[in-house]
């Protein structure tokens, strides 16, 4: 799914944000990213839809060399991605049920199919009596459900997450973390990047550590191992 | 490219026209502006080219002759005149003649003439017509080298005015509609970026969800087409208005002014500035649309 090789990225005033980092994730992997705020949490995380483009080595996404790839060829590995962002990112004009549609318009599905998927994802983030309101009548949790919806809605083979529940209170970060597990148990592979301590050790998944730039620490069904 | 994709792209356009209704307006108006004043200078300069050759098509060269030819001669010069390469008509103009329609030309005037007693001052003449009227120069130099003939005249002047008045005009026009036409791209391609500007956080999204480059353009261009196709057709509705007028006007007190007929030349004229409208709307958004595509 997600294979690093010796990637790094520095920036134009010659920060380092990773440094030689080598990785590899399968598919219907549910992985967590931690580490301390500027340890290239973000770097790695952007890098994998395209939006940082690595300096040097070799990431490969769904087999595709990102960092080789034509702009035009962008738009087709991101609709293999579900992305979801710590802001939600919903449009304030659009009801629950046009945010979620719009990705599928964007990739010019037929009607018929686009309703039958969104009726499908807003049942599955507990979101159907919401349909027609707008974001802003919204709770936070809410709001994240249905940018989830939204990522999930073209089935894509991996969900990136960053920070998802950073805007979050505990008990609404847990409902989140229910929907995301549910979603990996369908075989879509998860990479979240996150500072959610109680939620990390208690989901014991795979833990990617990133200080300074490297990989420090990569363990299987591990714990968050900082203070929050 | 999908119905559904379409019909999606022009309801979006719309959409943002109407919520910048202010810009969308000004924008209108100015490529209203633009194109009615191009639109204007084009039936200007056409119709002034339509003067200009219609009346070299019907010069007529004059020949005047020596006072002291017999009639002979004078025949002799005639046949010759026929022979020369371009001339279609040669007709014989006598001194009493000449007369008659100088006088007719005086009208309540000719009491002048009067003066001149049983004396007649004008000479025997010809009018010579040629084929083609870039051959009247030629014809004319000609004929004014024969011999028993005094010289050879034609309305060259007049036509060399009218053709230098429609170059300036031509070229004014140019000028003016070069800096109109950039008018009219500035202030479309300055609606977009405001469009563009504030959408900018659903073209994100639309990035992050896969749509391509041309996914996200379509909308703008088609908005911009839109702006630039709307203040055609104002200009165009305006200047078929203003030369309907302008013909009723003509033919009510300047009969002999040949303006070419409203139809088919309005047609073209508007098929033209629609075009051209719809282009400076499409030209103004891709210039917005090329600096924030890189994302």
């Amino acid at each position: 799914m997600i294979r690093m090789l010796g990637v790094s990225k520095v920036y134009s005033k010659g920060c380092i944000a990773l440094s030689d980092v080598s990785v590899e994730i399968q598919k219907g992997d549910f992985v967590f990213v931690v580490g301390p705020s500027g340890a290239g949490k973000s770097t790695f995380i952007k890098m994998l839809f395209r939006e940082v483009i690595p300096s040097s080595g070799q990431l490969f996404v769904n087999g595709h060399d990102v960092g080789e790839m034509a702009m035009a060829e962008v738009p087709y590995l991101r609709r293999r991605l579900g992305i979801v962002f710590q802001d939600y990112r919903l449009l304030p004009n659009k009801t629950v049920y046009d945010n979620i549609a719009f990705a599928m318009e964007v990739i010019e599905a037929s009607r018929r199919e686009s309703q039958k998927r969104v009726n499908h994802v807003l049942d599955l983030v507990g979101l159907r009596n919401k349909a027609y309101t707008y974001p802003t009548q919204l709770s936070g949790g809410e709001q994240q459900r249905v940018a989830i919806a939204r990522a999930i809605v073209n089935k894509p083979q991996m969900v990136i997450a960053d920070e998802p529940t950073g805007n979050l209170d505990p008990d609404t970060s847990w409902e989140i973390m229910k929907i995301f597990e549910t979603i990996n148990k369908g075989g879509t592979t998860i990479v979240m990047a996150t500072h959610d301590k109680p939620v990390v050790d208690a989901m014991k998944k795979r833990v990617i550590a990133i200080e300074k730039g490297c990989i420090v620490r990569d363990q299987a069904k591990g714990a968050y191992g900082y203070e929050s | 490219m999908k119905a559904r994709t379409v019909e999606y792209f022009i309801k979006e356009a719309v959409s943002s026209l109407r919520h910048n209704g202010l810009m969308s307006f000004a924008s209108i108006s100015t490529v209203a502006l633009s194109l009615l004043i191009l639109g204007l200078f084009l039936i200007m300069v056409l119709n002034l080219n339509q003067i200009a050759s219609s009346i070299e098509s019907k010069v007529e060269i004059t020949v005047y002759l020596q006072d002291d030819l017999s009639d002979y001669e004078q025949r002799q010069i005639g046949t010759q005149i026929t022979k020369i390469s371009g001339v279609t008509e040669v007709i014989y103009v006598g001194k009493e003649e000449a007369l008659k329609r100088f006088r007719e030309r005086l009208g309540e005037q000719q009491s002048l003439l009067n003066a001149l007693g049983d004396t007649n001052p004008l000479p025997n003449s010809f009018e010579v017509k040629v084929d083609m009227p870039e051959k009247v120069k030629l014809v004319a130099s000609a004929l004014s080298k024969m011999k028993g003939v005094e010289n050879a005249k034609f309305g060259q002047e007049v036509i060399e005015k009218l053709f230098s008045l429609t170059r300036m005009i031509r070229l004014f026009g140019l000028v003016l509609i070069i800096f109109l036409a950039l008018a009219a791209l500035f202030i479309i391609s300055n609606t977009i970026r405001i469009t563009v500007f504030a959408r900018r956080k659903e073209i994100g999204i639309m990035k992050y969800v896969g749509a391509t480059n041309w996914f996200i353009r379509w909308p703008f261009l088609i908005e911009g087409m839109i702006l630039g196709f709307g203040g055609a057709l104002i200009s165009v509705i305006l200047i078929v208005k203003i030369y309907g007028l302008l013909i009723q006007q003509v033919t009510e007190s300047l009969t002999f002014l040949p303006l070419i007929p409203q139809y088919p030349f309005l047609t073209r004229i508007s098929m033209f500035l629609l075009v051209t409208g719809t282009a400076i709307g499409a030209l103004g958004s891709t210039i917005s649309l090329r600096r924030f595509m890189k994302v």
